[in-house]
């Protein structure tokens, strides 16, 4: 695997040098009209999804199809989270629709993370032992169902993939609690300063 | 691959909002190059044309070679003497860079080749000049396992069939690539997906299904050339009976270890969920004209890991099928792991030939390559295992059951034999077979079906960090089992292998190697850096007198070999 490791080892350098160049931003400029419902999620998440709160995720460029089945999975009580507008439960299948589009469509960001590089190299080392792009995508970049995760915040991640081994997040078929299960704390730290560091 | 970024075709109908999801993912490119007017020399592709296809030197009609699908290439100009001056003759470049695992078609010196998202290309297959490009646009939902591959299309008539992400068939004008009808074959929301190569026969299009990784319900189904009238259905799961006869050991004898109480007890409590229990179609099916007969393997039950609630054999999971050409109804089956809990299933494709049966005397058989790593070899009327072949890369602690916190076993969940095409010398009586050795290890994570719209693996598999993975081109006597030689390459081996009558092999590696070995010995003769994993299955061809050798060095989303957007076409000066 060797042509992996140098081509990998020539992108963390480039996406650390990169990030550690790029001030955040000011907030681009949406595309297109929000919907209505969508400023209910501005509070935490902007209004294009850029959130500037590591606590809360970047949904700008998220796949549609991962937010609509998130949103669905709020609404139904499948997936929970106490700062979630409680208004998620009176969303429409066609609200859902509309902000799952609203949110995909936006322009991700930089977050403005400062990687630790000795912790980005060895979380790429886990993501290829623990075979995290043959459902994310190469790149993390997310395909259908499955997050984008590249350039999400490392505090969000963290905190999903220790949600996901501790089970208090269940709504991903088995699929993630079974992988984060055999993560250790450092892994889970390590993962996160990883794909927060891709674009 | 890191800049990737998602592009949204906006589409408002109905004053819902939707975003064309695939399409999201898409690497949107604008075209640069020009099309020029198809070449004159293209006419319809008939009925005894495809039938001939294994002796047709000129054309290369069907993704896997022909309807034997031996993928051996009758033709000896590029041969073992001279294979070591092979030069390109030009590199045709797509606007797509994503895994490429297109097996490209060539009819009359026009070459048919795909990309990821449902991109084809019709090109000069002397000069590489395009004709046209079909960008298939891609519906709302699409909901698929391993990247958004394509391997390849079908010909027929003047034709060009290709199944897509969003579960449809499309068939194309060959001459124009303008769409003459699609059909939706299945519901994407709930985990169909199409990335195989169809096959033309007949008068119909036979395709299956991807979708094991979601809870569906697999299928081969027939749909008219003409107009992509449904014809007939084969279910891979049946209404009733997928229990099986509660098997204990697999094809090899090997005991797997079931409780087969406790799933008795299981099923008296449940037995609805054949509805969901996966058993997807990867690979082109083969056609026998003569006992017009459709054979196929079906993929794992779903879900992968979890066996708990789905009790039985689950057939006809991990299976060699024969169907009725006619009519789709069953003929035979053999189930080569009952009650699979490692994804070890059956993809890649079979083949039609012969070998000496059991009693000495050559027989037709149909074979399959095995995630386990495992040629099998079954007797093509009766289904019934004759041999199977000595095991191609390392097995170790089969089958030891999955746990939650990770149980080792070799081979790993990708095999073996992945969907990569295995191809055959008939004059050796050889296969020869593209292998993977991934160490991994196999968890199970209890889950409930989740609709259709999430992967539902039940549980995980990993690499085991410690352990070197690496690959193995092999040659298996068809006569025997025996292993005739091996080739161990850096990396797993992914994409396929062709034989040609020049005595030689070709296959691809993922460092971006495309090499030939001599069939008899596996001597390395020649190899070429591609520049991006070659993972695909390669063809050959004759134009004006030329042999052409042609494969598709994309990446492989799967395996993560580096992504690239290329079909490289090869000559001797």
């Amino acid at each position: 695997m060797n042509s992996r490791i140098s081509h990998h080892a020539r992108l963390t350098v480039l996406l650390a040098l990169s990030a550690l160049a790029a001030p955040v931003s000011a907030q681009p400029a949406p595309v297109g009209t929000p919907p209505e419902k969508a400023q209910a999620c501005a509070a935490c998440h902007t209004i294009t999804g850029n959130s500037t709160n590591p606590a809360y995720p970047v949904l700008a460029g998220q796949t549609f199809r991962y937010l609509y089945l998130q949103l669905q999975d709020f609404k139904a009580g499948r997936r929970y989270h106490p700062s979630t507008d409680p208004s998620v439960a009176t969303l429409s299948s066609d609200d859902i629709l509309a902000l799952a589009q609203w949110f995909s469509a936006q322009k991700p960001e930089p977050t403005g993370f400062m990687p630790d590089p000795v912790k980005v190299a060895a979380g790429r080392k886990k993501a290829d032992e623990v075979l995290c792009a043959m459902c994310h995508h190469g790149g993390f970049t997310g395909q259908n169902e499955v997050p984008r995760v590249a350039g999400q915040h490392y505090a969000y991640v963290k905190k999903q993939l220790e949600d996901f081994r501790a089970k208090r997040r269940t709504n991903d078929a088995g699929n993630m609690t079974s992988v984060a299960s055999t993560l250790t704390d450092a892994d889970i730290d390590n993962l996160a300063q990883y794909v927060a560091n891709l674009n | 691959m890191f800049n990737r970024r998602t592009i949204l075709m906006a589409a408002v109908a109905g004053g819902i909002a939707m975003s064309s999801q695939a399409g999201a993912q898409e690497v949107g490119m604008s075209s640069t190059t020009t099309a020029t007017p198809m070449a004159s020399s293209l006419v319809p592709v008939t009925d005894a044309m495809l039938r001939g296809a294994g002796t047709d030197a000129k054309n290369w009609l069907h993704s896997n070679g022909s309807y034997a699908q031996t993928r051996y290439y009758p033709g000896a100009q590029i041969n073992t003497r001279n294979v070591g001056k092979l030069k390109p003759a030009f590199v045709f470049q797509t606007d797509m860079l994503e895994s490429m695992e297109t097996a490209p078609i060539v009819v009359d010196g026009v070459m048919f080749l795909t990309t990821s998202y449902n991109h084809v290309f019709a090109i000069n297959a002397v000069t590489g000049e395009e004709y046209w490009e079909y960008k298939h646009k891609m519906g709302p939902i699409t909901t698929y396992c391993c990247g958004p591959n394509n391997r390849g299309v079908a010909v027929a008539g003047g034709r060009v069939f290709m199944g897509t992400l969003d579960a449809k068939l499309v068939a194309l004008d060959a001459r124009t690539g303008k769409v003459d009808w699609e059909a939706q074959i299945a519901d994407p929301d709930k985990g169909y997906s199409e990335t195989m190569a169809p096959v033309a026969v007949d008068g119909k299009v036979l395709i299956g299904t991807n979708g094991g990784e979601y809870g569906i319900r697999g299928f081969v189904k027939a749909y008219d050339q003409n107009d992509g009238k449904l014809l007939w259905t084969f279910n891979t799961i049946p209404d009733k009976g997928q229990e099986g006869v509660w098997a204990t050991k697999d094809a090899t004898g090997r005991d797997m270890h079931r409780d087969i109480d406790a799933e008795k007890a299981a099923l008296a409590k449940d037995s609805s969920f054949y509805q969901t229990l996966g058993g997807g179609v990867w690979m082109a099916p083969a056609v026998d004209l003569k006992t017009r007969t459709v054979y196929f393997v079906v993929g794992n039950p779903s879900p992968d890991l979890y066996g708990a609630i789905r009790p039985g054999d689950n057939l006809y999971t991990d299976s060699m099928v024969a169907v009725d050409l006619d009519h789709g109804t069953y003929k035979w089956h053999y189930q080569y792991i009952a009650h699979d809990v490692w994804d070890l299933d059956a993809v890649s494709a079979v083949i039609l030939t012969e070998a000496k049966g059991v009693n000495g005397k050559m027989v037709e058989v149909a074979i399959h390559g095995g995630k386990t790593g495992h040629v099998y070899v079954n007797d093509r009327a009766t289904g019934k295992l004759i041999r199977f072949s000595e095991a191609m890369i390392p097995q170790e602690n089969m089958w030891t059951l999955p746990t939650a916190q990770g149980a080792r076993m070799l081979p790993g969940a990708n095999g073996g034999v992945e969907w990569s095409p295995m191809a055959v010398n008939p004059k050796l009586h050889m296969v020869y077979a593209a292998n993977l050795h991934q160490p991994m290890t196999y968890q199970v994570e209890a889950a409930a079906y989740p609709g259709g719209s999430k992967l539902w693996l039940g549980g995980s598999f990993k690499t085991i960090a410690s352990e070197q993975q690496w690959g193995r081109l092999v040659a298996v006597n068809l006569d025997s089992g025996k292993i005739a030689w091996g080739v161990k390459t850096p990396q797993p081996l992914i994409g396929g292998v062709l034989a040609t009558a020049g005595d030689l092999v070709f296959n691809g590696e993922g460092n971006g190697w495309f090499k030939a070995y001599d069939a008899r010995s596996g001597k390395e003769l020649w190899k070429y850096s591609c520049g991006a994993g070659v993972n695909a299955p390669a063809v050959s061809y004759m134009v004006n007198g030329k042999q052409y050798v042609a494969v598709a060095a994309g990446g492989n989303n799967q395996i993560d070999f580096k992504r690239g957007n290329s079909v490289f076409v090869f000559a001797l000066p």
